[in-house]
């Protein structure tokens, strides 16, 4: 370079100099821009768009921040930024539906947003600032939001217990304890059941090699076209719990050998006395009667089968029960008798009450089943089996360990397989890439992974050992809630406080009453102290509600106090002693803390207060439209008829006062009476008798309830 | 020659940084309004149609169904309805022909106080002592989400929508 031009900068090099420049600032330049242009921005712009068209626009935008807005709960590890776009959330003049989302305020919920955040609710990203990482799974965060229909999943992380708001979560998890899936899976709060499906000890005297050959193969529930649950080809809502395995010839054939050869205990066949032989076995009603004694008994309060009634054939009757329309084709007749004498004899868990028989209705029953419960072409399709060889044993066996039947099964000798399966306390918190898919197509979500697993669990993993299960869809959606809700320990102290554990009642009685109570198996339809069913009436505060006199007379004979159920109290044919153990223990220990003994007595209500009672039953309050006294009223509430013998006057009293204290959850809803008004209507309840006989009317009337008054009122 | 080597060079980071700035956001899943429900109810005249309910709607459909449905419907869960006992007879909650010319104050009233606080039938028992105030506009909620024909909120005078004060009901 020659020295005169030393300093001097070329043309030349001043464009490459003002090039650079202008590059750098418009690099520069890009970062500001990238900022305005940011998602959340455009939203606030939209929102201060949308607040200012509107007539409220100074209250909308009050607390209105340019930039980004936080909900931060360090207790609850919540860090959520959902409200910068959504910001009207907690306007109520933005609750319309035609403002446009993201925008629109929050329905009305118990939570407040503030409080609590959203992700503790919704999941999904809190602290992303973009719409799809926030609510959707991206290859950097991995929980999307729950759909809406999945919501109570998120409000069961919390609240282990079954609240009635949601009905969803409460279904769902009820399923998972009826279906045993803590049989195999550990389970959030659920537990393994005692005796989850019928013990296999001795099944070989139950059922036939061909019978358990067709069972395995094609259980009797399928799921048709359109989703509902069909068993033996009716409808019903839920399906029996033995789900569907996917076997192989080989193994149907092994397992049945197997099965079939488990007869430790062989059933003695039942001799009918000749008297009863004499009697009925030749009658050409014996069927006829056998069935009327079956409805009578109330079998299908707990059992369904298929009945035909007026050209169509559909399924009724109750879930607690296996489904009987084709049990004489299945069960052993001896073994039949043998389990209606006593069920606990064949399986001690049995929720079936040992009835108490007549020898002459224990065979019409019989005749009966056998002859109409039954289908001739049920085992039609299975082949010749034989008697099982000895290999064919070994094999079964294998077999059923391998398949996991003894995780519901207990065969004597045979301890359940513990942890069979994967653990699910913390299957809600699971990440997409923590899932196996395989090579199925369902989208890549935890949602339709779960489903997809329960309904065919090949189409994830071809070597599943898991069954099939025939759910309708509401039933798949509630599970589906209920394992969203487990999300494993809570990961803050402060989350751990504030989550409501799952109450577990217990109701253990002692004493002769504890005998016949598991006897006749109250439990499962009548609740105790907050055990037990909800089939029937709660009977924690039967003491207090209802006579001595009455229950026992009920027990002995049940009448049904309302007209409308179609579930109702079976016949146990119970023994007078029986029936005073259950009405002395019922009368004396059930009693309600808010319902003093003897606080009212019948003979302090008088004749004059009846008839104010009866006016105001009628006029004022109005009460037949629920209830039925005489032959009017309505069929919401029990009937009245008999309320004099029925009810005592303490609890008539507390119960128009507060129904809800009483039993929470009662249709009866709570009125402002006085005190006077109470005692009325109590008065003329008390004198509202029916039957009984003589004796029954005279003993109301040495009682003091006849002075004067109407005696049997209401017809 | 070089010079233009070097603009297209410099261009390259300009375009890429360019780019980045101006990407669009990445459009979210196609919402499903049934799938995003917290819960469905059948529409009354039209079995196969869902209607979507909220929260709030869904509360109210399960205080429907525990206290209201034994006379306010033809059919309930447990066997025959009371309706057809009562003289007058119900409306039923679905039925918008009568229920939507009714406002919500109106209806919470009735609901609160009874049939006979409002010179209704006494057969319609007060609710206030049971239900909460939440657990009635609930209920009301609900009825207005499944009213058939659909509800249609009373517009305010002088705005194209409500106002603070009468908002008892998301379907306003």
């Amino acid at each position: 370079m020659a020295p005169e031009e030393m300093g001097k900068v070329s043309y030349r090099m001043r464009l490459v100099f003002a090039v650079c420049s202008l590059l750098f600032v418009a690099t520069l330049a890009v970062s500001p821009v990238k900022d305005l242009l940011r998602e959340w921005k455009h939203y606030k712009r939209g929102y201060l768009n949308l607040a200012r068209s509107r007539p409220d626009t100074k209250r909308l935008i009050a607390d209105f921040r340019p930039d980004l807005d936080q909900i931060w709960i360090p207790e609850m590890n919540v860090v959520d930024r959902c409200t910068s776009c959504h910001q009207g959330i907690t306007q109520a003049t933005l609750a319309d539906a035609n403002v446009p989302q993201p925008y629109r305020a929050h329905p009305p919920i118990p939570h407040r947003v503030k409080e609590w955040g959203c992700t503790p609710c919704h999941r999904g990203q809190g602290a992303a600032t973009e719409v799809a990482e926030a609510h959707e799974t991206t290859l950097a965060w991995e929980q999307p939001i729950l759909p809406g229909r999945y919501l109570e999943g998120a409000c069961g992380s919390c609240h282990r217990d079954a609240r009635p708001e949601t009905p969803k979560l409460n279904r769902g998890r009820q399923l998972l304890e009826s279906h045993n899936c803590a049989g195999c899976h550990h389970l959030q709060d659920i537990q393994r059941a005692a005796m989850p499906g019928p013990d296999l000890t001795n099944v070989g005297t139950k059922v036939s090699r061909a019978w358990i050959y067709k069972w395995l193969k094609e259980p009797r529930t399928v799921l048709d076209d359109t989703g509902s649950v069909k068993v033996n080809g009716y409808e019903m809502e839920e399906s029996p719990r033995m789900p569907q395995f996917r076997l192989s010839e080989k193994e149907l054939t092994n397992l049945s050998a197997y099965l079939s050869s488990l007869r430790s205990h062989p059933v003695a066949p039942y001799k009918f006395s000749p008297a009863v032989l004499a009697q009925w076995s030749k009658r050409p009603d014996v069927v006829d009667q056998g069935e009327l004694r079956f409805r009578q008994m109330f079998c299908s309060t707990c059992h369904s089968f298929a009945v035909t009634r007026a050209g169509e054939t559909k399924m009724i009757g109750g879930e607690i029960g296996p489904e009987l329309t084709k049990v004489a084709s299945k069960v052993n007749p001896d073994w039949l008798v043998a389990w209606l004498l006593n069920p606990q004899a064949y399986l001690p868990h049995s929720k079936m009450p040992r009835y108490e028989w007549s020898e002459a209705d224990l065979y019409k029953v019989t005749r009966y089943i056998q002859a109409k419960l039954t289908d001739s072409d049920l085992l039609s399709t299975v082949p010749q089996l034989g008697e099982p060889a000895k290999d064919e044993i070994a094999e079964g066996k294998k077999t059923f360990l391998e398949k996991g039947c003894s995780s519901c099964h207990a065969i004597e000798g045979m301890p359940p397989q513990k942890d069979f399966g994967p653990d699910l306390s913390a299957l809600g918190s699971k990440n997409v890439s923590q899932l196996e898919f395989g090579k199925s197509t369902i989208p890549r979500n935890l949602i339709s992974y779960i489903q997809s697993k329960i309904t065919d669990p090949s189409s994830v993993n071809q070597a599943a050992r898991m069954p099939q299960y025939n759910f309708n869809a509401a039933d798949l959606d509630a599970i589906t809630t209920a394992l969203l809700a487990m999300t494993g320990p809570p990961p803050t102290s402060a989350l751990q406080k504030l989550t409501v554990p799952r109450p577990n009642p217990q109701f253990r009685p002692a004493g002769e009453f504890a005998q016949v109570y598991e006897r006749y198996q109250c439990a499962d339809c009548h609740k105790f102290n907050g055990f037990g069913g909800d089939l029937a009436p709660d009977l924690t505060y039967e003491g207090s509600r209802a006579q001595r006199q009455w229950i026992d007379s009920f027990l002995k004979s049940p009448q049904t106090l309302r007209p409308t159920l179609i579930f109702r109290m079976p016949q146990f044919n119970m023994t007078d002693r029986e029936a005073a153990i259950l009405a002395d223990y019922l009368s004396m220990v059930m009693q309600s803390p808010d319902v003093r003994p003897g606080s009212l007595n019948v003979k302090d209500l008088t004749p004059a207060q009846a008839a104010l009672g009866k006016q105001l039953y009628e006029v004022k309050y109005q009460c037949q439209s629920c209830h039925t006294i005489g032959s009017g009223g309505g069929y919401v509430g029990p009937n009245l008829n008999n309320a004099g013998n029925w009810l005592k006057p303490e609890w008539v009293a507390a119960w128009l006062a507060n129904p809800q204290a009483l039993i929470p959850g009662t249709i009866e809803p709570q009125r402002s009476m006085t005190p006077q008004e109470i005692k009325a209507i109590t008065a003329y309840l008390m004198t509202l008798r029916q039957g009984g006989g003589k004796a029954a009317q005279k003993k109301a009337a040495v009682q003091g309830m006849s002075r004067g008054g109407n005696g049997v009122a209401g017809q | 020659m070089k010079l233009r080597t070097l603009l297209l060079l410099s261009a390259v980071p300009v375009f890429l940084l360019a780019a980045g700035g101006c990407r669009k956001p990445a459009a979210p899943a196609k919402a499903d309004a049934l799938r995003n429900a917290y819960d469905v109810e059948v529409d009354s005249n039209d079995a196969t149609h869902m209607i979507p309910l909220s929260y709030q709607q869904a509360q109210g459909k399960r205080i429907f169904y525990a206290d209201c449905v034994w006379c306010h419907a033809d059919a309930t869960p447990a066997g025959p309805s009371n309706r057809s006992n009562l003289t007058p007879v119900p409306p039923l909650l679905s039925d918008g022909t009568v229920l939507n010319g009714v406002s919500d104050d109106y209806m919470k009233n009735i609901i609160t106080l009874g049939g006979s606080a409002l010179g209704k039938s006494a057969m319609m028992p007060p609710w206030g002592r049971t239900l909460s105030p939440e657990d009635v506009k609930a209920v009301i909620a609900y009825v207005r989400a499944v009213a058939q024909p659909p509800y249609q909120a009373p517009a305010q005078a002088g705005s194209p929508y409500t106002r603070e004060g009468t908002a008892g009901s998301p379907s306003k």
